[in-house]
């Protein structure tokens, strides 16, 4: 396999934004009113492999890249047709090979509301239409523009829709949605290549390409237990760059599709234990990782 | 940006000392302002600027804001397109073959590529300032035309963007063959955006094209034989000069496969300034890796990588200009553009402020690649392991750091050309120097030592320019 060791000023750095609405930051189970649930989760994942483009490339100067996390999150029912859904991580960052510094420290914080609009009754079962609004913003000045970062550093708007069934202990919701990226500053001048640049390196701030995203998740959903699997395939929407010498990180072109499945259980009273897998069939510009996640979740 | 006429014309400026160039550039006269050919050219000028298209317009005001500067501009995109790392084939094991084609564009090549490019703009825009006071046609302003942009209220014989589009268009595309169309049509458009903003004629575009060329063509071949061809290393000596460094722990790639560093006979190239006056700036030899000196030194980076705070990485990153930028030298060439910009230096005078800065950046790249490949002094990380920085690790020794040569070469030049911002330029010279100590790449003495080879060096360019006949 041919590569460039350029290759090396690359890589990906949005492993989560998007993996933690398909963990669940927004699905189609109204909390119900004055209800609250908050989980506490750590994850961890790895990718050695990732994708130029949408090519498959492995990099020896840059090993094995491990992230780790810790979530919380928490939902509290503002009314029976309306949520407010917040999440929060630490993250850490490292290479298994080279001599990238470790990463560590408060990633974004998510919040968004969700609006049962429609409740339809089929039979005994019940189909739902959902809306949902978030916003997400960095909690600290964390770098973007390394090869090993916690994080793309965008202010994002995220806006979506789903589509909620269910039957029995059965359900499939199906969601999409478009994430639009604010800009970010980089801590030096932009000097990228571009030829239709008519006056280039004048600017710190580069654009983050938006996404749309697409999810589907089915399972069961029962009194002491859940599981689900889904499916998520994120979108560039608007155009960005590609993983090379002298590309800013963040104007990547960001894309992959996921499958992954989580459990739950509840143990006592309103304490229940959590666990998920996830891993990358198909991605652009970004780490082929698959991820494994744990924690407690305490309903209110 | 609103764009402002140039401060000052300097007619005398086709005086002023040209640096290859040793005799002049015969000019022929222009046809009479008088003449029924001169006549109709300025009529079909001036009726073509009520009929210029919204491209015209567009790249009328592109090249207004100085044609010089827009080529620097272009250069330093072009850097910034091919530095990058020889593809590693996991194959074979083995890296690509140097391309002269496609070279990397690393430091050394970076600073030689920006001095020739200003060099040859230099020298074109003396001899076109020459024949423009020795024939005198008037600058179309003076004949009725009302330019789209401002212009400079000097002769318009020959034209100064047409010397300067085709002097950097056949320099870059010396440098960067495969870029030839690309850069053509660059200048295709400069030379004639002149003609669609009411500047100039095209016969006044064409005997700048003819002088552009002629003096291109001189500076060219200095390029093909001042042993940059070698640089690369082609016959594979350096393990030689590895051995005999006399140095007791020495330097080793950090990558993985490990490969042969950067451009290892740099250091010979030859110099735009007197080669023993540059040689002799020099840093002596570094202290020994047994020594407290050394130990003490090796221990302060290894405490910034443990504690590096946010601040420290934005200054390491903002000094990088590693893989895929426009590099140190092109940095440089940024900040002398605000200069020029903020000075409105006419384009004569922005080709000597970048002419001066260039080849004492190229000098002081060429003293430390000398010194590099003397010590082979070795780089934190590769004495301690868990050394992490924030820039890719050079793939060269350490010893002096390159950026803080170059910064302090740069701030002496432009200190002693833009007097009023000296002092900031110190400052920001000093920073571009800690940078590295911040990013973990280099000990403070490479900086530290670094720093006073580029003052001697920049003193060297500044003692040139003071008798260059320019006031």
């Amino acid at each position: 396999m041919r590569i460039s060791i350029l290759t090396v000023a690359i890589v990906f750095c949005l492993i989560f934004s998007g993996q933690l609405w398909a963990q669940g930051l927004v699905d189609g189970f109204m909390r119900g009113q004055r209800k609250a649930s908050l989980a506490l989760t750590a994850s961890t994942e790895s990718f050695d492999t990732y994708y130029v483009g949408t090519t498959e490339t492995r990099n020896p100067n840059l090993g094995t890249v491990t992230t780790q996390s810790l979530n919380a999150y928490g939902v509290y029912g503002l009314g029976y047709d309306l949520d407010l859904i917040v999440n929060a991580s630490y993250v850490r960052a490292e290479a298994s090979a080279g001599y990238w510094p470790k990463q560590e420290g408060l990633q974004d914080l998510s919040a968004a509301l969700r609006w049962e609009a429609y409740d339809y009754k089929l039979g005994k079962a019940r189909l739902s239409w959902l809306f949902a609004v978030g916003y997400s913003l960095p909690l600290q000045n964390y770098v973007t523009d390394a090869l090993v970062t916690i994080g793309r550093g965008s202010r994002n708007f995220d806006g979506r829709t789903m589509l909620h069934f269910t039957s029995g202990a059965f359900f499939l919701t199906g969601q999409y949605g478009y994430i639009r990226r604010g800009p970010v500053t980089l801590d030096r001048i932009v000097s990228y290549y571009d030829p239709a640049q008519l006056n280039p390196n004048t600017g710190y701030k580069v654009n983050v390409p938006d996404v749309t995203e697409f999810v589907l998740r089915g399972g069961v959903s029962a009194k002491r237990f859940y599981v689900d699997g889904w499916f998520q395939q994120q979108t560039p929407y608007s155009s960005g760059t590609d993983i090379g010498p002298g590309i800013p990180f963040p104007t990547n072109a960001v894309g992959f599709t996921r499958a992954g499945a989580n459990a739950y259980l509840r143990l006592i009273g309103k304490l229940g234990l959590t666990a998920g897998y996830s891993t990358t069939l198909s991605g652009q510009n970004i780490g082929k990782a698959s991820r494994v996640s744990g924690g407690l979740v305490i309903g209110i | 940006m609103p764009l402002t006429p140039p401060a000052t014309t300097d007619p005398d400026g086709g005086n002023w000392q040209t640096v290859v160039l040793r005799s002049g550039v015969g000019v022929p006269a222009p046809a009479a302002v008088s003449s029924d050919a001169y006549q109709r050219e300025l009529t079909a000028v001036k009726n073509g600027l009520a009929g210029t298209t919204p491209e015209q317009n567009t790249a009328v005001t592109y090249w207004a804001y100085g044609g010089v500067q827009r080529w620097n501009q272009i250069a330093r995109q072009l850097i910034a397109k091919y530095n990058v790392m020889p593809a590693y084939d996991a194959a074979t094991g083995r890296y690509a073959a140097y391309d002269v084609a496609k070279p990397m564009s690393d430091a050394p090549f970076a600073a030689r590529l920006l001095a020739y490019l200003s060099v040859a703009q230099y020298d074109a825009l003396v001899m076109t300032w020459r024949a423009k006071f020795q024939y005198n046609r008037p600058a179309l302003e003076r004949q009725g035309v009302q330019p789209r942009i401002p212009v400079a209220d000097v002769p318009s014989y020959p034209s100064e963007d047409a010397a300067v589009a085709e002097a950097s268009y056949q320099m870059l595309t010396f440098l960067f063959p495969n870029e030839a169309d690309w850069l053509k049509a660059k200048a295709t458009e400069h030379k004639q955006s002149r003609v669609w903003a009411g500047a100039c004629v095209p016969s006044d575009l064409q005997a700048g094209e003819t002088l552009g060329a002629t003096v291109a063509t001189s500076v060219v071949s200095r390029a093909r034989t001042d042993g940059f061809a070698q640089a690369h290393d082609p016959a594979n000596t350096w393990p030689t000069l590895l051995a005999r460094a006399p140095y007791d722990t020495k330097w080793q790639s950090l990558e993985i496969p490990a490969r042969a560093p950067v451009l290892p006979l740099a250091g010979s190239v030859q110099t735009w300034f007197d080669a023993t006056a540059v040689g002799r700036t020099a840093p002596g030899p570094p202290p020994a890796t047994t020594s407290p000196a050394f130990q003490q030194a090796l221990a302060e980076i290894r405490t910034i990588s443990d504690t590096r705070s946010r601040e420290q990485w934005r200054i390491a990153d903002f000094w990088s200009d590693g893989v895929g930028s426009y590099a140190v030298a092109g940095h440089w060439n940024r900040i002398a553009e605000e200069l020029i910009q903020q000075t409105a230096q006419n384009e004569l005078r922005a080709a000597r402020t970048y002419a001066l800065l260039n080849r004492a950046l190229h000098d002081a790249t060429t003293v430390t690649w000398q010194t590099k490949y003397r010590y082979f002094v070795p780089r934190p990380s590769q004495i301690d392991a868990r050394i992490k920085t924030v820039a890719l690790i050079p793939n060269s020794p350490g010893y002096p750091s390159n950026h803080a040569v170059s910064a302090a070469s740069a701030a002496v030049v432009l200190g002693h050309l833009f007097p009023g911002d000296a002092s900031k330029l110190t400052g920001q010279a000093n920073e571009a120097g800690l940078a590295r100590v911040y990013a973990g790449t280099n000990y403070r003495f490479d900086v530290d030592e670094g720093a006073k080879t580029g003052a001697a060096v920049g003193k060297i360019a500044a003692d040139w320019s003071k008798a260059d006949g320019a006031k």
